[in-house]
């Protein structure tokens, strides 16, 4: 979940809600409130409410779930005389611009507020500007009234943001802290996608701004681009800018486009997402009113069109909108989800535990009468433990969790290992899933259920751990299992055997070969048993 | 209690009263040490009394002594030997081996016998000789004296030395049984448990140790799960470890470019799997190009990963299409992170799925309070909340003493988008809680890790209420 941190004091100004009020309504909101220092609040806002990553549009989604200010804003709009010529980049095909006026970068919180929004956008709908890039710049600072986006060639020269001297964009790509992370997204064939003014580059999307436009505390208009590689994200991006900027007081000036499949930009686009009250009453299992249900969703700060069928007019900054269950959603947070009555027991249903439960349950209760301490280890295990085809991870974190357990057998091993200054004899048992080789499914592995059991003493012999198993297994399946011998370099030779029941193998046993144990570091002699449960299953 | 060499102490004593440790000794055959180590024991426990203390002169036979009372002296055997008629030396001395120098001294000297050349010829036909006599006498307990005592010690047949005496009186009856460890069938059977004394045991010492089976803690919390969840009338479910991309994020529409779904998020297995045959694959594409903008690839979503969220049992159980359903499952996921007292690469989720036509998103959060209450959590809160694959979505808090509100679960209704590319119309509520942090919760675990500790001590040692 993003996260942005924000003035304490300023939110409470600009909303009238004190710190309390804060927590319980931006509950209400999705989202998180806590304080990081004495000024300011870490709020965590959920991935599809990107108008609240940042302060305008906190501010605006509080208005309105305390009832301050409902419906859409009217936010002023102005056309100017600028103009966005886009023309053919092939890697990053999608341009829009605005300009802002009468914006406020100080105090310095709001230009750090204005700078998180544009970062928090990148990693979100952006993904990480590979989708969308965003470049702010001061307007006072652009030369002329004609913003490009063109292609450039790497060697195109300017002073990227915070440098000193004039560097090739192939430079820039190569030795900034920007260049290195994001220089690869958009370049191609010796070109890099470039906004220009008359007097050259604004900034090379997606990764870094001209230091000569630069946004200060005294900046008071802004020219904003915003590019990227599908349409209506870049779209929803301006527009979640220029409604963020105009909560706080922005004049947003509209800037003419050509090359683009719009005229206008920001488009301020509007939707209409109809829905019938009585789907959204019996999808949420409550009786609002037709009028009540206008008023929730103006408190989520859209509006309603009622002349004919209801439909909401999903404003530009609500991008999160789809059907109407998203509607639904919305009245359901306004309404309070603290409002809903709960009612129980309401199921006519008979619930069941799966067969495999059913066998678990039993076979632990005689594996206890039989003296076995029940454990428990990870999935997870060392590629070097296991012995045969297992499942490798491809990133794995730790050369300690690199594959998936085959077998419960190295399991069992390291347990033990673990344990030989414990009180002895140490009798343990466990039942879990592996991973197998199984070309029948669709991802051509499947989980099989094993039960494992182990004994380490200071000396051991085979029918120690036969004859328990023995009783077990008899116990649950009314028929004495038989044994046939069965050589491994698991075992020691002439010492294991496989457990047959009703002419099918279900598992083996024996007493573990020195050769292993010295691979698992143990010092003391160890019986091993393990059965497929599944096998088990099919002979029940 | 008594030991039994006590009780044949005491029985002896009962008879006279008052006697001595070495009349002791000989009357009931032990040796004279375990006689005074047994007074002293029986005086401590206040049965007898040492009167008197003495030392004496005894006279003891040597080990030779006990020999010669045994075979008889050597010039006896010489005699006997000859029974009468003269027989060759060579003859003698390999009849008697070493023993032949001696008698044959003792039986010129004595007398007893002549030599002509080679030749022993003997002068009495019979002879038992008084040194025998006295030897067999001590034996019977009369001591030797005079000449024949100064024999006997040149002759190093007897020694003479200083043994200690006590004459003891018995201070009072004691029942004296004997004394048994075991109760036998064989006891039982006859009825002479009567007969015995059964030995007390040391009961307030510590025993040793005892290895019990004993059932896994968490795995205990996990069946409780199980049985509340089948208590509320849902049938378990499950599925596999490795899964397609496809149940894992695709079918819950989470787009391919999410960040959720980049590589640090889910652990890579090498590999492709293979897509549903049905429709489910074109829909599922169709959805997302629609709302997430990009173009869905089918090989992105064959690609293998280790489940990151059970949900993707969820996404199996829907791919069937069911008309109605309550079902759960109670598996691990697996999500790379670093490994520490509250995190681990895998952990189980509990995720449920109700298929219900009527069922409404107030349902939901009453079976929501249901299952939390059912867990033992009181007091339960619902905040809105974002998942891509439902809506409305609702992120469930619950009240902990001493810790307050904990983030328990993730829930909603499936979205459309989720459910009708499975074929599925009906309203679908559908949840995922994350059980170890519960588990440490309730159980009282600190470190994650011990959910699942190595250490048997520590499982040995976990109270079970």
């Amino acid at each position: 979940m993003p996260t942005i941190n924000l003035n304490k004091w300023i939110l409470q100004d600009m909303t009238g809600l004190n710190e309390q009020e804060l927590v319980d309504y931006l509950f209400k909101l999705k989202s998180e409130v806590s304080p990081v220092s004495q000024d300011e609040y870490s709020i965590e806002v959920n991935a599809d409410r990107l108008d609240m990553l940042s302060l305008g549009g906190i501010v605006r989604a509080l208005k309105g779930i305390t009832g301050k200010e409902l419906g859409e804003p009217s936010y002023p709009v102005k056309d100017t005389d600028y103009i966005l010529e886009v023309e053919k980049v092939t890697s990053r095909p999608y341009a829009l611009a605005c300009v802002v006026y009468n914006v406020k970068l100080s105090p310095d919180f709001y230009l750090k507020e204005l700078i998180q929004f544009q970062e928090k956008l990148h990693d979100t709908i952006g993904r990480r500007r590979k989708k969308v890039a965003i470049g702010i710049h001061d307007l006072e600072k652009v030369e002329g009234k004609i913003i490009r986006y063109a292609p450039v060639s790497l060697s195109t020269t300017f002073i990227p943001l915070n440098q000193e001297r004039e560097m090739s964009v192939r430079d820039v790509l190569q030795e900034t802290p920007q260049g290195k992370q994001y220089g690869n997204i958009s370049v191609w064939d010796s070109n890099s996608p470039a906004i220009m003014d008359e007097r050259g580059i604004l900034s090379v999307p997606p990764v870094i701004n001209s230091d000569r436009t630069k946004i200060t505390g005294n900046t008071k208009s802004l020219l904003i681009d915003v590019t990227g590689t599908n349409f209506e994200s870049v779209m929803e991006t301006m527009d979640l800018l220029a409604t963020a900027l105009a909560e706080l007081g922005g004049i947003i000036g509209r800037v003419k486009v050509r090359g683009m499949s719009v005229d206008r930009s920001p488009v301020l686009r509007h939707t209409s997402v109809p829905f019938s009250l009585d789907d959204v009453n019996k999808r949420l299992g409550i009786h609002v009113s037709r009028d009540e249900a206008i008023n929730l969703i103006r408190m989520m700060r859209m509006e309603v069109e009622t002349n004919k069928d209801l439909a909401v007019i999903v404003p530009p900054y609500r991008v999160d909108i789809m059907n109407y269950t998203d509607v639904a959603e919305d009245i359901a947070m306004a309404y309070g989800y603290d409002r809903f009555t709960l009612e129980s027991g309401r199921t006519a249903s008979r619930g069941s535990l799966s067969e495999k439960s059913e066998i678990y349950r039993k076979l632990r209760t005689l594996l206890v009468g039989a003296g076995f301490q029940e454990v428990y280890t990870l999935v997870l295990t060392k590629s070097s433990y296991q012995r045969g085809e297992a499942v490798n991870i491809a990133n794995p974190i730790s050369v300690e969790y690199d594959s998936v357990r085959n077998s419960l057998l190295w399991n069992s091993l390291v347990f033990l290992s673990n344990n030989q200054h414990s009180r002895f004899p140490v009798r343990i048992f466990e039942i879990g899933d592996v991973v197998n080789r199984d070309e029948s499914k669709d991802t051509k592995y499947s989980n099989s259920t094993r039960l494992s059991m182990a004994i380490m003493d200071s000396r051991v012999s085979y029918e120690m751990l036969q004859a328990p198993l023995h009783e077990v297994l008899l116990n649950l399946l009314g028929v004495a299992p038989s044994y046939r011998r069965f050589e491994s370099d698991i075992f020691m030779k002439g010492r294991s055997a496989e457990v047959v029941v009703k002419g099918e193998t279900i598992g083996r046993l024996g007493e573990a070969n020195p050769e292993l144990l010295r691979s698992f570091g143990l010092l003391y002699p160890v019986l091993l048993a393990e059965l497929d449960l599944d096998a088990l299953r099919r002979v029940m | 209690m008594l030991s039994e060499n006590e009780i044949k102490i005491l029985d002896f004593l009962k008879r006279r009263k008052e006697s001595t440790s070495q009349e002791i000794a000989e009357g009931i055959g032990l040796p004279l040490s375990s006689v005074f180590s047994i007074i002293a024991t029986l005086e401590s426990k206040g049965i007898v009394k040492v009167i008197s203390e003495e030392t004496r002169k005894v006279v003891r036979l040597t080990d030779e002594g006990k020999l010669r009372a045994e075979q008889g002296l050597p010039e006896d055997r010489l005699v006997t030997l000859l029974n009468g008629r003269p027989l060759k030396i060579q003859e003698l001395r390999n009849a008697l081996g070493k023993d032949f120098e001696i008698g044959f001294g003792w039986a010129r000297r004595k007398g007893l016998i002549t030599l002509e050349n080679d030749t022993v010829i003997p002068k009495v036909s019979q002879y038992v000789s008084p040194e025998y006599t006295a030897l067999k006498d001590l034996q019977a307990g009369k001591e030797p004296t005079g000449e024949v005592l100064e024999i006997l010690l040149r002759r190093k047949l007897v020694e003479v030395k200083e043994e200690k005496m006590l004459r003891v009186r018995l201070l009072r009856e004691v029942e004296t049984r004997p004394a048994e460890l075991y109760v036998t069938h064989e006891m039982l059977t006859t009825g002479s448990w009567r007969e015995y004394e059964f030995k007390p045991y040391n009961v307030e010492a510590n025993p040793p140790f005892f290895p019990i089976g004993k059932t896994h803690y968490f795995r205990d919390f996990i069946e409780k799960v199980k049985d509340l969840m089948v208590g509320l009338g849902f049938v378990e479910v499950s599925g596999d470890f490795v899964e397609t991309e496809f149940f894992n994020f695709d079918m819950l529409f989470q787009p391919q470019d999410h960040p959720a779904r980049e590589i640090h998020d889910s652990f890579v297995i090498e590999g492709k799997g293979n897509l549903p045959g049905s429709d489910l694959v074109r829909k599922v594409k169709e959805v997302h190009e629609k709302w997430w903008r990009y173009s869905w690839s089918e090989d992105n979503a064959r690609r293998l990963v280790l489940r990151s969220q059970t949900t993707a049992v969820t996404a199996r159980v829907l791919s069937s299409a069911p008309k109605r359903i309550r079902a759960f499952t109670i598996g691990k996921v697996f999500r790379p992170d670093s490994i520490d007292a509250t995190h681990l690469i895998e952990f189980h989720q509990m995720d449920g799925l109700v298929i219900e036509e009527d069922f409404t998103f107030r349902d939901l959060l009453s079976t929501l309070r249901d299952i939390f209450q059912g867990l033992g959590v009181k007091q339960v809160k619902f905040k809105p909340g974002y998942f891509p694959f439902t809506e409305p979505s609702v992120e469930v808090y619950g009240f902990i003493e001493g810790l307050g509100w904990v983030e328990m679960a993730g829930a909603g209704l499936l979205r459309k988008e989720v459910t009708e590319p499975a074929g599925v119309f009906s309203p679908a509520g559908a949840w995922g809680i994350g059980i170890d942090r519960l588990a440490m919760l309730f159980l009282g675990v600190k470190d994650i890790r011990d959910l699942y500790s190595l250490d048997i001590e520590y499982l040995r040692s976990r109270r079970v209420i």
